[in-house]
This record gives structure tokens, sequence and C-alpha cells, in this order.
């Protein structure tokens, strides 16, 4: 046993030499939460503002048809009606961001209490156009109500004779839930990923690159046995996948607590995200049986490996073994039930999306961790087996 | 002393079916004795010595270790054996003091008789300008050093060294003649396979050699010349390998 720690200890001091393992370990889960979300709040907001402050132009075809309805539209602040011969291919050409076309004598229909339709074009493929349509449509709805008020009291009735149940819908979902809505959706996958490059590198260097490198057989003449080696090595790897597990959930806490995450902020209102601390509890827990199961797998493979590219041809399809099961939680509608508990990955997926949203079922929790821990323990047996495989070992 | 018993290696290989690397092969090297293994590309050398080194099982047969099973006893074994060859790279993210005091650890040396035993070693052939120079910015020969330290470092009896020349310069493998030269002096068995014939002539006591894993011939290089009547060991060893017409 005092060889394995002797052993690990040398194998944790060489990888954090290089600066390779630092990177992955360290720098890339620490930084990447913090500038994927600054990058794209930053990135949304400017949008926003930049769409917001713009003042659109519209064309009114047949405006003559209302005279009344024109006057709202160039009242409007942020509209600006233009002259258009072709409003739709101005539309195309971003040089209008919206048309209204007014149909003959509009407003002698609208007089004799008939109704007129009018067509707004616009392009929902163009945020700036979806603004244009939004503001148009506000201003004809407004404008429609004066003209149902109007005509109710000629009838001399009131405007509730039309609203006999006004519905106003309250949101119960906590701040939590809400705030943790959108970061949830796509940050197990985030943490699953990371977590799993965490241990690539170390776990081709320790193996396939100490093949390359000659140093296999050094420790191997050594009077380490090879589950010395096997141990001290897999412990490694291990340690740096959860480092890299903790940091990224760290970092991610971090992120969110600071509010920099904004991604619902949309302009007008800040949401503070806040994530509850027995979340990051429950997602530090349940990373340790996958940074064993990656861990492991990923020695197995690059252990068979007699060179470092070797290894890595090897490890890039498997990597989209977890990245497409990891995505599930982008899923919409896509819930946890018993069967998909004990599916690899999905679990952990799916688990941690609603543990982000603070909502924790305990039943659930357990049965991922333990079939993960049951599938890791497999794994890490199947990696000792191959440190005692002459044929993986002295591969040629 | 080293004693291999008619050991057998087959390999399974894909594409060329089973192969014997290594066929019922016997010798034996004594403590003070310099055993050379000679053989083309391929005759089985590395297979076998990686036997005795413990890093193979045979598929038959056995070797002892000053008496000890490798098969029965691998752990053992190696704390008697220091192990060198072209493919025992060293850790290039470590300097030499760390490397030889990582390997005292695993053969159990305390660190005080390691730092002893590298200071020794340190004087004897000047390492003492880089101990603490990462591998990586080592010249060829300062690495040779370093592993010379690392397989010396346990004091074994018996030292195993497959093709430790190849691919080194006239300086780093003068350091290894001198190391096998030393070693015997100092009463150690040495077993070494190599491919170049003075070298063998040069340092050894006795000769194997082997083609397609099997022993041609076995013993000093008079009871050598006495069998095949031919003076030059270049000779004797082209006879032996069945490509003298
Ligand atoms: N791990 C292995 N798997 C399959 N075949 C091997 C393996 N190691 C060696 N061999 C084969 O065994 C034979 C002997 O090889 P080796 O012992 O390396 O010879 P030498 O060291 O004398 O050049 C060769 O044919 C080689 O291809
Ligand atoms: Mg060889």
């Amino acid at each position: 046993m005092s060889k394995v720690w002797t052993i690990y200890r040398k194998e944790l001091l060489d990888i954090l030499r290089d600066r390779r393992t630092i990177i992955s370990m360290v720098v890339i889960p620490i930084v990447l939460f913090p500038a994927m979300t600054i990058g794209f709040s930053a990135l949304v907001s400017m949008q926003l503002k930049k769409s917001q402050a713009e003042i659109q132009k519209i064309s009114v075809d047949g405006a003559e048809n209302f005279p009344e309805l024109l006057d709202r539209l160039e009242k409007a602040k942020e509209l600006e009606v233009a002259p258009s011969t072709d409003y739709r291919l101005a539309i195309t050409q971003k040089k209008l961001s919206a048309a209204i076309v007014i149909p003959d004598s509009a407003d002698l229909k609208i007089q004799s209490g008939d109704s007129a339709e009018i067509d707004v074009y616009f392009d929902a493929a163009e945020v700036k156009s979806e603004f244009a349509k939004d503001k148009v449509l506000k201003i004809l709805s407004e404008f429609a109500d004066s003209i149902i008020a109007k005509r109710l009291e000629t009838l001399g009735a009131k405007p509730e004779m039309l609203r006999p149940l006004p519905i106003k819908s309250h949101n119960i979902a906590s701040e939590e839930k809400m705030s943790g809505f959108v970061l949830a959706i796509f940050l197990p996958y985030m943490i699953i990923i990371l977590t799993m490059i965490g241990a690539t590198y170390p776990a081709i260097d320790l193996t396939a690159g100490e093949k390359e490198r000659g140093t296999l057989e050094t420790i191997l003449a050594s009077p380490a046995s090879r589950f010395d080696i096997a141990a001290g090595k897999f412990l490694t790897i291990f340690t740096a996948s959860i480092i890299t597990a903790l940091l990224s959930v760290t970092s991610l806490t971090a992120t969110i607590g600071l509010g920099i995450a904004s991604f619902a902020e949309m302009g007008q209102s800040p949401i503070a995200f806040r994530m509850q601390p027995l979340a990051f509890v429950v997602l530090v827990i349940l990373m340790i049986p996958v940074s064993c199961l990656f861990s492991s797998v990923l020695m197995t493979i690059s252990l068979f490996a007699k060179s470092y590219k070797e290894a890595q041809s090897y490890i890039t399809p498997a990597m989209f073994v977890v990245i497409l099961p990891a995505m599930v939680s982008f899923i919409p509608g896509v819930e946890l039930d018993f069967k998909l508990s004990i599916v690899p990955i999905v679990n952990v997926s799916l688990v941690a999306k609603e543990a982000l949203m603070g909502n924790f079922r305990w039943g659930y929790l357990v049965s991922v961790f333990l079939s993960t821990a049951l599938l890791a323990s497999i794994a890490v047996f199947v990696a000792k087996r191959q440190f005692e495989r002459e044929e993986v070992l002295f591969r040629i | 002393m080293i004693r291999a018993e008619a050991i057998t290696k087959l390999f399974h290989d894909k594409k060329r079916g089973e192969i014997v690397a290594v066929n019922k092969l016997s010798f034996a090297c004594k403590s003070g004795m310099i055993l050379g293994v000679l053989g083309l590309n391929g005759a089985g050398k590395t297979t076998a010595l990686r036997i005795l080194a413990t890093l193979l099982k045979p598929s038959s047969g056995t070797a002892f270790i000053n008496n000890i099973d490798v098969v029965k006893y691998p752990d053992k074994a190696k704390a008697q054996i220091g192990f060198i060859s072209s493919d025992t790279g060293l850790y290039r993210r470590l300097t030499p003091r760390e490397i030889v005091g990582y390997f005292g650890e695993l053969y159990g040396i305390s660190r005080q008789e390691s730092a002893i035993r590298l200071k020794e070693y340190s004087e004897i052939l000047g390492m003492d300008d880089f101990l603490d120079t990462k591998v990586d910015k080592l010249s060829t020969g300062q690495k040779q050093k370093v592993s010379i330290t690392r397989t010396m470092l346990h004091n074994p009896p018996i030292l195993i060294m497959d093709e430790p020349t190849a691919g080194l310069d006239i300086v780093a493998s003068a350091h290894i003649v001198e190391l096998i030269r030393r070693a015997k002096s100092q009463n150690r068995a040495i077993i070494f396979s190599t491919h170049i014939m003075h070298e063998a002539q040069r340092l050894c006591d006795e000769i194997l050699i082997i083609h397609n894993g099997m022993a041609t011939r076995n013993g000093t290089i008079e009871k050598l010349r006495m069998e095949t009547g031919i003076e030059d060991l270049d000779q004797i060893f082209l006879d032996s390998v069945g490509d003298l017409d």
C-alpha cells in the first residue's frame, strides 16, 4: 500500500509539471463559465440595447384609407414611417423593419361598425424586425381598444361586458427554479464533459505516453507490483478529474452567485441567479463516481494504445459516447424516471438538471449514484485487469 | 547467479499467428561473470531478458535469480535485479534527484541511504552539475548516467541489460561499458544482449548465440572457436545463425 502512495505522489507531481494538465484541469474549468456567461450576456444585452434604441423604419401601404391610424403610427416614438414601393424586398434587404397594409376604405368600415383586416409584414428571423412588429401590434391593439371603447359607449355598455373573466396568472416557481432553469439545461452537460476532459490528458500521459517515452518498462521492472502501479495511476487520474469537476462546479456556483450570469436579464430587470448550497453538495457527490468511471475507462483505453496519438484516436470516438447522452438535459420534457435513472450519463445529466433547479428527489439521486458507482467499480476492475495483461502492456 | 531452465515464450499475433519467440532456452551466468547474448533482430533476445526480469511470464519453463523462481516470486526476484534496456526511459519532468528518490522508495531504501548512494554515483559518474535539472534538458550521456544510477541504486547482485548501448553515442556507450566492468569486479552476475560483435568479444566471459528463439551456441569464446573451428567471432556468429555459405 505504501508503494501505491509513493507512485501516486510521483505521478501527481509529474502531471502537475505539465502545462497541458494545468490547462485542462485548472484553467479551463475556472475560466470557462464566467467567460461564457459574461460573453453571452454581453452579446445578448448589446444586441437588445441596439435594437431597442434604434428607430425602426416601417412602411404603411394604403395610408390614405385610414388617416387616423397613420397618425397614431407616425406619433409613435420608436417608429418612422417611410415610403416604400416594394415592402417585401425592402424588409429582406433590411431597409425596412416591418410593413403595414391597410385595405381600401378601412376608416369607413370602422365608422360603420364593421372590421378591417390589417396585414403586418415582418421577418421573424431578424431581431429588429421582431421588435418593430411587436411595437406595431401594440399600437394596433391599443387603437382597436379605443375603437371598442367608443362603440360600447354608443351602445351604453361598460368595457367589462367584454371581459367577464379577467385572468391573471401567477408563477409560483421559486427564484432558484426560475433562475436555474436556463442554466440547468446545459450546465450538467458542461460539467460532465469537463470532468471527462480533466481525466483524458493524465490518462493518456500516464499510460500510452509512458509507453512512448519508455518509462512504463522502467516502472514495471521495479519492485512495485502491477496492482501498485495501476492503483497509483488510477488515483492520479481520478484526482485530476475530480479536481476538474470540483473547480467547474465551484466556478459555476461563483459565477451564478456573483450574478454575472444574466441570461434572462433581457435588458430590463436583472434577475439575480441563486443556486442552493445543497445543489453544490449534490453535484460534487454525484461527480465522484462519474470521475471514477471516466478515469478507469480512459485509463483502460489509453493503456491499450502504444502512443499518445493512437490513444487520442481511440478516445475521440469514445467522447461521443458520453457527449450524446449528456446532452439529454437539452431535450425539453425528458423527465427522470426509474428506468432513466439507471441509464449511465443520461441519469447524471437529468438528476443534475433537477438539482440545479432546486428539485431534489432523493430516491432518484440514490439510484443514480449507486448505478454509476456500480458501473465505475466494474470499470476500475477492468482497468486493473489490463495492467496484468502482457499483450496490453507490451503490445507491438 | 542467473539460471534459465527451458524457457519458452509464445505470442499470439493476429496477422502472424502463433510466434515462438523463445524456444526451450536454457543457460546460466554465475556471479562475477558476464554473459553476452547475441542474435539477429527478432531472435528473441528482448523476450528472453524480459522473462528474466519478470516483465513477461514464460509460456513454459522458468528462470531463477539467486535461486528465486521468477514465475512464482516475481516481486522478490525484482529486488535482486538491476534492469536497463534501450526502452527503460526516465521521467522527463522530474530531476535526477527526484527520480533516484522515487526508485529508492520503491526499493524500500531509506531516504538517507538513497541520498548517500546518489552522492556516491554522482561522484563516480560526475553528475553534480545536473542533479536538479529536469531530465528533459539533459544530454543523452547525462541521461545515461542517471539511468545507470537508477539501475544500481538498490545494489542488485544481478544485472540484466538489453542492448544497453543501442542508439547511444560513443561517450554514452563508454559509460555503459564502464558500468559493466565495474559490476563484474563487484562480483555481480551480468547478462547483456547486443548485436555488436566486438562489444561482446571485449567484455564477455561467455557467449550465448540465439537464433529463432533457440540457443545455437553457448560457452566461452575459446569453446566456440573449438566447436566451430573458426577463429573470428563474426564468422562464428554467421555460422551459428546458418547464414554462412
Ligand atoms: N509483445 C509481442 N507480441 C507479439 N510478438 C512479439 C512480441 N514481442 C516480441 N514478439 C516477436 O517475438 C520475436 C522475438 O522478438 P524479440 O525478443 O524482440 O527479439 P530481439 O530482441 O532479439 O530482436 C519477434 O518475432 C517479435 O516480433
Ligand atoms: Mg530486442
